[in-house]
């Protein structure tokens, strides 16, 4: 269940990122725009009393005409939880990295990369890591086109030092 | 004067390398001896189960999750059945509720054992392997008269358990369960009273606190750093806030405490397994669920411990009979991230064990 003290922090936060808030089973929902994620994170984290300090998932979703970013944050030290949904662009979608926040967001970002295309801006190292690196297209999106390996004729080339 | 110095090369682990527990690949620079960094590369055994799950009806997506952890099959199916359980709202009869936690728990008790056991053949150990190996192997034949898999036993479903347990399968478990203080008294004695385990793994490979926190490390890992966190207990999911045990914690955060934690929760598993046991009631094992199982719109996250970290399962319902999206969060795929922290500035044989301790599967890992 919701405490009032966190359902108090997320409207004054709300407030401040420009995001909508929600409750969906138990667990509020802050929806913002990609400007503004870093700061409701950052918010979030710094929280009086109930921190949200731990980032426990970071996920793409695709909507069909924008994509999202879906944070799940916890707390190692209390029931808090929060999720902070950042809407993205679907044609040139970027987003500030979490990275400097939470080090272990790394390889989370890599994976929405490389499923979503989602552009992490100032990630140290944004490379595909599931798929290999000349895969084309991504995956996860529901406009990508499941053919088998014949038709999509994918081809694994091997570069020189690897 | 000037120091002369060797030159420093990059040779590459894995992806078939028996150190490497399964496909994981690592490129390593190394300074002479002296590891200076590791990247690790994975995705050989990516399935792309998260499309997969879009395409399947919620019942069809089942068997795919033991897939993941297939060293404990049965709590990677405990969290996704409860999160579609959570979404669409469903009691779960208690003798069901009872079996899933004895079979996640036995899930455990197989997973730990086989990470003590691979952690020993990593040091060239190869006694601790069989024992540990051997009793495992009980906790496989209980799954095998169940279920009829040994691993990936697909005997959850949304709602319950798809059967009751054969008659012999009770005096089977205690009868383990009895025998549960002695194996852990044999671990000891041949594995982490070991004078040559002791010093290939004291004080090898530190992930202090703060770091593990800031890498999002989960699971024992995060145990061995000094948090004393565990889904069971601060976010109870099934029943499992009825049951009475501890969670240990160790503050050596080297790779010696992470082995040695995976001992301390045998005995907690153990404990959970035998108030289980006693308090196990007849009835039903499964709830009066529709035929086509159609979660109402809404999203849910819900996590599990499992024996490699949390596990976060993020479902996403458009009201039909398939998921919008099912996101899994693995505890281990998170967990790599220790790897290129941690094991710089060590030795090569330091980085093996550093690898063994942080209880890799990449059925996890790469999904």
């Amino acid at each position: 269940m919701v405490s009032d003290v966190l359902r108090a922090r997320v409207g004054e936060l709300a407030a401040r990122v420009y995001g909508e808030v929600e409750e969906c089973l138990g667990v509020l929902e802050l929806t913002v725009n990609y400007p503004d994620a870093i700061a409701a994170l950052t918010g979030a984290k710094n929280f009086a009393e109930v921190p949200c300090d731990f980032l426990h998932d970071l996920c793409g979703m695709d909507l069909g005409d924008h994509l999202e970013v879906v944070y799940q944050l916890s707390s190692l030290r209390g029931p808090q939880r929060l999720r902070i949904v950042a809407r993205v662009e679907r044609d040139n979608p970027m987003i500030d990295s979490a990275t400097h926040i939470w080090k272990g967001a790394d390889f989370l970002e890599r994976e929405a990369f490389d499923m979503f295309g989602i552009k992490f801006s100032g990630h140290p190292n944004l490379k595909r890591i599931y798929m290999w690196d000349d895969f084309e297209g991504y995956p996860m999106r529901k406009d990508y086109v499941i053919e088998s390996h014949e038709q999509r004729a994918v081809m694994r080339v091997r570069k020189e030092g690897e | 004067m000037t120091i002369e110095k060797t030159q420093e090369y990059s040779i590459n682990i894995g992806p078939q390398h028996t150190s490497t527990h399964g496909v994981f690949r690592m490129v390593v620079n190394l300074d002479g001896e002296v590891v200076t960094k590791v990247e690790p590369k994975i995705g050989y055994l990516h399935r792309g189960l998260e499309k997969v799950a879009e395409s399947r009806t919620y019942t069809q997506f089942i068997p795919y999750t033991d897939r993941l952890d297939y060293l404990a099959g049965p709590h990677n199916s405990l969290g996704y059945v409860q999160a579609v359980e959570k979404l669409m709202g469903i009691e779960v009869p208690e003798r069901a509720e009872y079996l899933r936690v004895i079979f996640a728990e036995l899930g455990r008790v197989a997973s730990h054992l086989f990470m003590i056991a691979s952690g020993s053949l990593d040091i060239c150990g190869w006694t601790p392997w069989s024992y540990c190996t051997r009793d495992r192997e009980r906790i496989l034949d209980l799954f095998e008269m169940t279920a009829g898999n040994r691993m990936t036993m697909n005997y959850f479903r949304i709602g319950g358990v798809s059967h009751d347990v054969p008659d012999e399968f009770m005096p089977a478990l205690r009868s383990f369960i009895e025998d549960m203080p002695e194996m852990s008294e044999e671990y000891y004695g041949i594995f982490f009273g070991n004078e040559i385990v002791q010093s290939r793994m004291k004080s090898v490979g530190i992930l202090p606190q703060e770091l593990a926190e800031n890498l999002l490390i989960t699971g024992a890992s995060l145990r061995a750093s000094g948090v004393q966190y565990d889904v069971r207990k601060a976010e109870p999911y099934g029943i499992y806030d009825r049951f009475d045990f501890n969670v240990p914690v160790l503050y050596g955060c080297d790779t010696y405490d992470r082995h040695f934690i995976r001992l301390l929760e045998l005995q907690e598993s153990r404990k959970i397994l035998q108030q289980a046991l006693r308090d196990i009631p007849e009835g039903p094992v499964m709830a009066k669920v529709a035929k086509v199982i159609k979660p109402p719109v809404g999203k849910v996250y819900h996590r599990v411990e499992n024996p490699k970290g949390e596990m976060g399962w993020y479902i996403v319902s458009n009201g039909t009979t398939k998921p919008d999206r099912v996101r899994i969060r693995p505890g281990a795929f998170v967990n790599v991230q220790m790897l290129p922290a941690i094991a710089i500035g060590w030795k090569i044989q330091d980085l093996i064990t550093i690898f063994a301790s942080m209880d890799l599967v990449l059925g996890e890992v790469d999904k």
